[in-house]
């Protein structure tokens, strides 16, 4: 055990240590959130085990903050209170991984760079590019719910999401859906605690329908003078029936930060059998004689800017034909903008914006039938501006009320309370 | 217990016998809470006598109870105001589409209001540019996709039953069809919901973009068979129509040969858009009728269709071909105009109705197995509907492993109707035990609520009782749904079912 060195024993936290195995505690030191450190941290590799400090931390009063990768925790308000730190990466396991039922069942602290690397050698990938790259772990990746350029084109986690098996703050373990690609045998739980932060339990298990990979990609990047002229261009590729899996408008700024001329352009990710991807790059090339394979990492890279979490991020959601309109705004705002036509996603990235600023931009796509996230940002910032913005609050408190009635998991990140 | 008796069909119109198992105690509505239903939607659109509420007693099941009265709103306002009169009068409301459930989702098991959806049918906005639709949830299937039609956009939920079934029922129950295949259930098309919870509010979930922000209600809220809330306007995703699409028939000596091409064809890296299977009962009842062009002697039939870029859909119907061939297909055959198409769909879309005109009565069950689990579970299907002594028509989306064997049997034979009933519990347990589900789209209504206890255990059930208290519904939304037990409720026949074969040496 490395017990920390310093604080007098605290017989709250004496309780936890009762419930699980002792070489699971770690140090607080490197669990720290928004600079506060938790008074201990434990990383359990037996769901029973999560369950039960759960429990323990339930009964105690304490706060606990589940974490995975530890590449979302800028996403939400500042969390209240934090006094224990619950890594999953100890639950680590590959459950069941059919390869011929495109179905896998994993653990919640398995990485997605290493579930991808499973399912490659059998030709098959988990379709999904959240950010800001395949270092996530699968609960953490499905606690924030979020995607990348593919989404739109391909579905979300959620939407492939199965079943899950979620560790609840009362100590029990609870499952929902199942392994099966097509099922509604009661609640979608597992669609409630996907992008809940972590609110109403910490999901353990999840299984998912995976999808063969595609057997030839292509990039290729269009320059074009002006951003409307991109976005007109981009729309008319999404209803062109190409076989992309992204397609995407970039300003100037990024597309140079991309190691490209500072043009206005339009960057696909074309997918599928060869010759669809030839004919595709036929059909763009026809519509825009100068498009080519950019050099460099341009995909790669827009995840990361997008999941960086010293910056800060903004994501709004606007309908596909108001992509344009909203990437010059959010440049105008200061912001690297980049645009996801099919999921009418816009990623503003900058160093720190206005509580201002950021609610001017929210007002934009709200306007456009839209909204806006913000997705990592200073501690004081996710403190002036909601990063969620307007939405169903009493339902959400009700249901907290019943799972988490005593504020144990994540207390405040959603909102007051919650 | 049962009762059989000759009505008009629900659902699928062509059933001319049905039985009947009674659940509810038929109360009659207070003279107070008609007054404040009539407040609510006005006069004309309130049926409270018995001879009217007879058409409300049942969907496409074979279970039938009650109403106290029908109210047919025609506005989100309105359906508020049913719901606070039911508040008040403390009765059960049960929102109701097109009444082609097969799970028994609408029936008023307790009494109470059922609120009819069928007045709120309009096409609010197709908003063609960003693929968007909003419509009210009384709009049928069929007539949003021929709106759509024309600018070569779909909705992509397409169950049997789109010629009658709504937006709202396949919202309710998360409803499938051929193409979820590809496209997923009915909850990934749907961007954003308008809602009328228990406390009478009208809220809305979601939005008018993908992935909005917050907990993901709209998620929970589709598939919850109004339990939860009753859906007053839905903002739905729609997809564009593919370049090209090929559709194919590939014929089989047995549907167990048939269910190893469907995993075949998967192997191959080939995701057809759609993988149906139909077996020899039904081509019987269907050709005749349909002339869809299936051979009569053939075991089964794969319709198979394919999607994409032309070259894409030249290579990948070659692949399904060679996958079907090495499995022992006896020959597949191509589609090559939208006429033939048409015609190969229109024996799948029939089929069901085509049974039902062709025998006194079907019970049509919906399980889910693991895909690679197909050819020895249909196998062991086919053992059991000998032994139980009945003849089967399989006609299912094969590619999710969602089976829907079709028992068929006369009613007014002696203890059949129970013997169905047991049969299709053996069923729905063979698709759990090789770790499949008790229903992959049908829900799970009143039909199914006690084989809940077979997949998910006291704790996963009690979390989504949770869920339910949290909503405020249980007593209001449509009680002794989904969930098993239930304050007041009956127990239904699953129950017995599952008493029945629990007994040693009848469950094998």
């Amino acid at each position: 055990m490395t017990s920390p060195a310093g604080p007098p024993p605290n017989p709250r936290i004496e309780a936890l240590r009762h419930v699980v195995p002792s070489d699971t505690e770690r140090s607080p030191h490197g669990y720290g959130i928004d600079t506060v450190e938790p008074l201990i941290a434990f990383s359990p590799d037996d769901r029973h085990d999560v369950a039960a400090l759960l429990r323990a931390a339930d009964e105690a009063g304490l706060v606990v903050v589940p974490q995975g990768g530890r590449t979302a925790l800028t996403l939400g308000r500042p969390i209240a209170r934090y006094d224990v730190a619950l890594e999953t990466r100890g639950l680590a396991r590959v459950v069941e991984y059919v390869p011929d039922d495109l179905t896998l069942t994993v653990e919640a602290g398995v990485h997605l760079d290493a579930l991808q690397q499973t399912l490659g050698e059998h030709g098959q990938y988990l379709p999904i590019d959240p950010p800001p790259d395949d270092h996530v772990s699968i609960g953490g990746l499905l606690a924030t719910g979020r995607s990348g350029a593919w989404r739109g084109h391909l579905p979300a986690a959620r939407d492939l999401l199965l079943g899950a098996v979620v560790a609840m703050a009362t100590g029990e373990l609870a499952k929902s859906g199942g392994r099966v690609v097509k099922n509604v045998t009661g609640y979608d739980m597992h669609r409630l605690h996907t992008g809940a932060l972590g609110a109403f339990g910490v999901i353990v298990e999840a299984s998912f329908k995976v999808a063969p990979l595609p057997p030839s990609t292509r990039t290729l990047a269009v320059r074009t003078d002006t951003l409307v002229e991109a976005g007109a261009l981009a729309m008319r590729l999404w209803n062109a029936g190409l076989a992309a899996r992204a397609l995407s408008v970039l300003a100037p700024e990024i597309a140079e930060r991309l190691g490209m001329t500072a043009v206005p352009t339009v960057l696909l990710e074309l997918a599928g059998l060869e010759v669809s991807v030839d004919r595709s790059t036929q059909i763009v090339r026809e519509a825009n004689p100068t498009a080519e394979e950019p050099t460099g990492t341009p995909w790669p890279s827009l995840r990361r800017l997008h999941g960086d979490r010293v910056a800060t991020v903004v994501r709004l959601g606007v309908p596909s034909t108001a992509v344009t309109e909203t990437i010059e705004a959010v440049r105008a705002a200061g912001c690297l903008a980049w645009g996801h036509i099919a999921s009418g996603a816009v990623i503003g990235h900058t160093a720190s914006l206005d509580a201002s600023v950021v609610e001017r931009l929210r007002a934009f796509a709200t306007e456009r039938g839209g909204f806006l996230q913000l997705e990592a940002g200073s501690r004081a910032l996710r403190t002036a501006v909601d990063p969620f913005g307007p939405g169903e609050v009493d339902l959400v408190r009700s249901l907290k009320a019943r799972f988490d009635a005593r504020g144990t998991l994540n207390r405040g990140r959603w909102m007051e309370g919650v | 217990m049962a009762q059989c008796g000759s009505v008009g069909g629900a659902g699928f119109g062509a059933t001319e016998h049905r039985c009947y198992t009674r659940l509810d105690m038929p109360t009659n509505a207070s003279p107070a809470l008609l007054e404040a239903l009539r407040r609510a939607v006005g006069t004309a659109h309130v049926l409270h006598a018995p001879e009217d509420l007879i058409g409300y007693e049942y969907d496409a099941t074979i279970e039938h109870a009650t109403p106290d009265a029908v109210v047919f709103p025609g506005t989100a306002e309105e359906v508020a105001a049913v719901v606070r009169a039911a508040n008040q009068y403390d009765v059960p409301v049960i929102p109701r589409g097109s009444g082609t459930g097969l799970a028994g989702g609408t029936l008023a098991v307790k009494g109470g209001v059922i609120i009819a959806l069928t007045r709120m049918n309009r096409i609010v906005e197709v908003d063609i540019a960003n693929r968007v639709a909003v419509v009210e949830p009384g709009v049928i299937n069929l007539q949003l996709q021929e709106a759509l039609a024309p600018h070569r956009l779909t909705w992509a939920p397409d169950p049997s039953s789109q010629r009658i079934c709504s937006v709202g029922g396949n919202i309710g129950n998360n409803s499938g069809g051929p193409h979820t295949l590809a496209q997923g259930s009915t909850v990934n098309h749907v961007l954003g919901l308008q809602v009328v919870v228990a406390d009478g509010r009208v809220i809305n979930l979601g939005g008018r973009v993908l992935d909005a922000p917050g907990v993901d209600l709209r998620g929970l809220m589709v598939g919850s068979e109004g339990t939860l809330g009753i859906v007053t306007q839905a903002t739905l995703r729609l997809i564009a129509a593919a370049p090209d699409v090929r559709t194919l028939l590939a014929i089989f000596d047995t549907i167990e040969a048939a269910s190893e091409a469907v995993s075949a064809i998967i192997r191959n890296g080939v995701i057809p858009v759609a993988l149906e299977m139909m077996d020899q009962e039904i081509i019987k009842v269907v050709e005749p009728r349909i002339h869809a062009g299936y051979p009569l002697d053939a075991g089964a039939v794969l319709l198979i269709e394919v999607e994409g870029l032309a070259e894409g859909v030249a290579i990948e119907a070659e692949a399904v071909i060679d996958a079907c061939r090495a499995s022992g297909a006896r020959e597949v055959r191509s589609a090559n105009t939208q006429q033939e198409r048409d015609r190969l769909w229109e024996g799948r879309k029939a089929g069901i109705g085509a049974i039902g005109a062709a025998v006194p009565a079907f019970y049509l069950l919906d399980g889910v197995v693991p895909r690679t689990k197909l050819p020895a579970v249909m196998h062991r299907i086919m053992e059991l509907v000998e032994q139980y002594g009945f003849r089967c028509a399989n006609i299912f989306h094969a590619g999710d492993g969602n089976l829907h064997p079709n028992i068929m049997f006369d009613p007014q034979e002696e203890g059949a109707t129970q013997r169905v009933l047991d049969l299709g519990g053996e069923i729905m347990r063979l698709c759990v035990d090789v770790g499949g589900s008790i229903t992959g789209e049908h829900g799970v209504g009143s039909e199914k609520r006690s084989y809940m206890e077979w997949v998910f255990n006291p704790a996963d059930l009690a979390a989504m009782e949770r869920v339910r208290l949290a909503f405020g519904s249980v007593e209001r939304f449509n009680p002794c749904k989904v969930l098993p037990g239930g304050h007041g409720c009956a127990s239904g026949h699953a129950a017995e079912i599952a008493a029945h074969i629990s007994k040693p040496g009848v469950y094998i």
